[in-house]
This record gives C-alpha cells, sequence and structure tokens, in this order.
C-alpha cells in the first residue's frame, strides 16, 4: 500500500516555499521555464488575505473597477489564490502570436492578463451593480455571500465538474453502485478486528499459535 | 457544494456514483445466476463487429450466495479485460470513488470484499494502460485508476482507524508496531521500531554490535549543531519580522495581517 502512497506523492509537484506563482500551472513547461529548479526571483508581497474571507468564485459575475476595461462585466474563469488573481473571460486583454515556427508568424489571439482581487467587486444580480460582499450565516446555517449595500444574498455560482458530468443526467454504469447501496449502512461495531469478523463470517478456524518470537 | 440542509445533502450524495460494483449482502439464489458465454477475447485494438459475440449481463460481480461463498462470475483470464462494448471506445465513463465517509458505513466483511473487487477492478485497468502502451495508443479515461488508487488508500485509512480504535481501548496503545526513543551516535533522539526476531537480543551479534548512546567526544559537535539551529530560528523570525513590515508598508491595512 506504502508503494501506492509513494507513486502519488511523486506524480504530485512539489513546489518551494517562495515559488514564485504565474498564470501557468507548476508543472508545464512554460512555468519551469520561467521557475527554474534551484533559481530564487524576486519577491513578490501578496495583500494577506485569510481563506475563508475569499468572496470571488469560479464562474462568478464580476465588474472590473480600473484598469483598461474599468466598468465592464466578465464571468470569472480562474482565480489564484497564491497572487489574489482572477482571471475573466476575454477581458484586460492583450494580443500576441501563438504557435510560431520558422516561416509561420503564427496565430494572433487575444490573452487575458490577470487582475488583483482589489481592482474587481462582485456584481449584485437583483441591481445589477457592484459591491462589497461579507459571508454570513443564514437562518438554517448556511455560510453565504451577502452584499452590504442591499443585504441580498448573492448565490454560489454552478460549477460543471471537469469531467462533464452533470448529475441529474447521470445514468450508473454496470460497474457502478447504486445510491442506495452506497448510503446503505451495514456497519455493527463490534470488539473484533476486521481478520477476525472476515474469519468467522467464512468459516475458517485458527487454531495453529506463533512461536514464541522477541521484538527489539 | 453541498448544502447543509438535509434535503440538499441527501440529493448530493444520491448525486454520487461510485466506480465499483454493486455489494448487495443479502442476494437471493435467482440473482446468482451467470450468463457466461465463451467468446474470444479481442486484442485491445483489433475491433471487429461484436455482433458475434454473446452479450454479458453482469448483474452483480461479486454476488455471492450466503452459504457457498463462491463469486458468480468467474470468466478466468476475461476477468482482466473490460466488458465488450468498451473495446476500442475512446472515453469509458465511470461515477466518483468512494469516500471516506461513504467507507465508514460499511461492515468489515463488506470492505473485505470492496478491497478485492477494486483490486480486480485496477488490474484490468492496468492491463489496459500497459496492452495501449504496447500498441500505441492512448488509454481510454485513465482517471479511472486514479479514482481506484484513492478509493483503496481511503478503505485502508477507515480499517486502520478502527483498528487503532480497538487497539486504544483494549490496550491503550496507539502504535500496533512496539518501538522505543533512543539516541543514536550522532546525538539524534529518534523513533527506533522494534523488529521481530526468533531469538533474543543478547544472543544476537549484529543486534549487539549496534550502540544507542552517544560518546563524550561527541559533544562538541552537537553543541555547534545547536548553535546553528538557534541561527537558522532566529533569522527565521527577523525574516518574518521584515515580511511584516514590509507588507504593511505596501498594504496600509487597519487590522494586523495574518502571518
Amino acid at each position: 500500500m506504502r508503494l501506492t502512497a509513494l507513486l502519488m506523492m511523486a506524480a504530485r509537484v512539489v513546489v518551494p516555499k517562495d515559488y514564485r506563482f504565474g498564470t501557468n500551472r507548476p508543472w508545464t513547461a512554460a512555468a519551469k521555464r520561467l521557475n527554474p529548479a534551484g533559481k530564487k526571483r524576486r519577491k513578490v508581497f501578496v495583500e494577506p488575505l485569510a481563506a475563508e474571507d475569499w468572496s470571488v468564485l469560479r464562474g462568478d459575475m464580476v465588474q472590473i473597477l480600473t484598469g483598461k476595461d474599468a466598468g465592464k462585466t466578465g464571468k470569472v474563469i480562474q482565480v489564484f489564490r497564491h497572487r489574489n488573481w482572477v482571471m475573466l473571460e476575454g477581458l484586460n486583454t492583450h494580443h500576441r502570436y501563438i504557435g510560431r515556427t520558422r516561416d509561420y508568424r503564427g496565430t494572433y489571439i487575444a490573452s487575458e492578463a490577470p487582475i488583483l482581487l482589489r481592482d474587481v467587486a462582485l456584481i449584485d444580480p437583483s441591481d445589477r451593480k457592484p459591491t462589497d460582499v461579507q459571508w454570513k450565516f443564514t437562518e438554517e446555517g448556511d455560510r453565504v455571500r451577502v452584499s452590504l449595500r442591499t443585504g441580498r444574498i448573492i448565490p454560489k455560482p454552478v460549477v460543471e465538474r471537469r469531467d462533464g458530468i452533470v448529475a441529474q443526467q447521470w445514468k450508473d454504469g454496470p460497474k457502478d453502485t447504486s445510491p442506495d447501496d452506497t448510503l446503505e449502512k451495514t456497519y455493527v461495531p463490534s470488539l473484533k478486528t476486521l481478520e477476525e469478523e472476515v474469519m468467522e463470517k467464512m468459516g475458517i478456524q485458527e487454531n495453529r499459535r506463533n512461536k514464541r518470537s522477541y521484538w527489539y | 457544494m453541498a448544502t447543509s440542509s438535509s434535503a440538499g445533502r441527501v440529493l448530493t450524495l444520491c448525486k454520487q456514483f461510485q466506480n465499483v460494483f454493486r455489494i448487495s449482502s443479502a442476494i437471493n439464489s435467482q440473482q446468482c445466476y451467470s450468463v457466461l458465454t465463451k467468446y474470444q477475447p479481442r486484442l485491445y485494438r483489433e475491433t471487429s463487429p461484436l455482433a458475434a459475440l454473446s452479450w454479458y449481463r453482469p448483474s452483480s460481480y461479486v454476488g455471492q450466495c450466503r452459504a457457498l461463498h463462491t463469486t458468480v462470475s468467474r470468466r478466468g483470464l476475461d476477468e482482466f479485460f473490460d466488458l465488450p462494448e468498451n473495446w476500442g471506445q475512446t472515453e469509458v465513463k465511470s461515477g466518483a470513488p468512494w469516500t471516506a465517509k461513504q467507507l465508514r458505513t460499511k461492515s468489515n466483511e463488506d470492505l473485505h470484499k470492496l478491497w478485492y473487487v477494486l483490486l480486480k477492478e485496477k488490474n484490468l485497468l492496468v492491463t489496459l494502460e500497459q496492452e495501449a502502451k504496447r500498441q500505441r495508443v492512448q488509454m481510454p479515461s485513465p482517471e479511472r485508476i486514479r479514482k481506484i488508487a484513492r478509493s483503496m488508500i481511503r478503505l485502508e485509512t477507515v480499517v486502520n482507524e478502527r483498528e487503532t480504535a480497538l487497539r486504544l481501548l483494549q490496550t491503550g496503545q496507539e502504535k500496533g508496531r512496539p518501538g522505543a526513543w533512543r539516541r543514536n551516535k550522532f546525538g539524534h533522539v529518534y523513533w527506533y521500531r522494534f523488529k521481530e526476531y526468533a531469538i533474543p537480543w543478547y544472543m544476537n551479534r549484529k543486534y549487539k554490535r549496534k550502540s544507542f548512546f552517544t560518546p563524550k567526544f561527541v559533544q562538541p559537535h552537537i553543541r555547534l549543531r545547536i548553535e546553528k539551529h538557534l541561527r537558522g530560528k532566529a533569522r527565521k523570525a527577523s525574516l518574518e519580522r521584515s515580511t511584516q513590515a514590509k507588507l504593511k508598508e505596501k498594504f496600509p491595512q487597519l487590522k494586523v495581517p495574518a502571518s
């Protein structure tokens, strides 16, 4: 079992403490080119924000307050918590050539630049204006975002799963366990180890005794 | 994702589907049938029309009649291969892996069976992966292996939890393997894990050659090590202080920034 854990650990990328996070994921070639192993880059100071105070989620509609596209609204594509960045769809773009070869100059595309969390505000769905947001608890006990200006709850955006599964339209395959079988509780606590219980159920009788051994 | 309301929780849980076969503990004899028809297992790349092949209907993969404890679907080497309808596909749908919370509600017998079900599925997928490498074709849905590995790790965690709880109750020991805090030649104190031997320690020549004490001439080196450690600690503290000062200067906030 330790081998599996070891393999999974090896597959995961370990990043040094003073790693400078960029728009590329740390395991990509572009990130390795910008942050080569062993090289120390200039430190960026990120405004400290507690993890539970983070209010902008992927899929939210936000408005940019300052910058080139000030006043425009867009959907959040990506969130970089390490740098307090937010990437919006099609906003704050610059143009560059991609897929360049020796003879071909490449495709001219618009690529988005990340925006700081400070320069962005959530949009209240009732009046479609930017607001400040706070995390509060409802009567039922749910933790929700409440806009400070209107007092309306801003719902969490629906996130599509990475594998494209939509829960309502899912059909169990032949190898999937049905929800009823999964949630069925069969555990009865007892003072027996798993081995003893299974041996009992299978009718295995172990009458042999271990030879005397020494632990040191 | 999951709301704390009960309806939302049930709904969310019902939406989770597992990549494992059915573990029904009460299976009546009617279900203990098997539509075992022979078909030639084809190699992965050679996709031929499946009309000639018989249809294998897996009702319960590890179903078992209580009295006998035999596996219903004993297809021999065919268990290393996927269902024929998935041969040649570029994508095979699979559900979510088992979570530790769900596994904790299952009995030890169910977990025992589930382990082997997961193991067999893992062997199937790993065979598929190897065959895909041999044919230089991409394996369909490689995330299935990761889901299975995660489920197995969680299962082991749950089993270890139960074992630790029982051991604490019965003996008061947290660890299953005995050990002791010992000092090595370099002055480090570490948890030495005991090994099982057939002979006592005073008869074990190799063990008697080990020394679990620090000689006197090592003391100056230990002192230097301590000094180095303290210097490192002081450096870390001063670095922390300077970063806090710089953060305060760059982001003048009313409350103290969390470190």
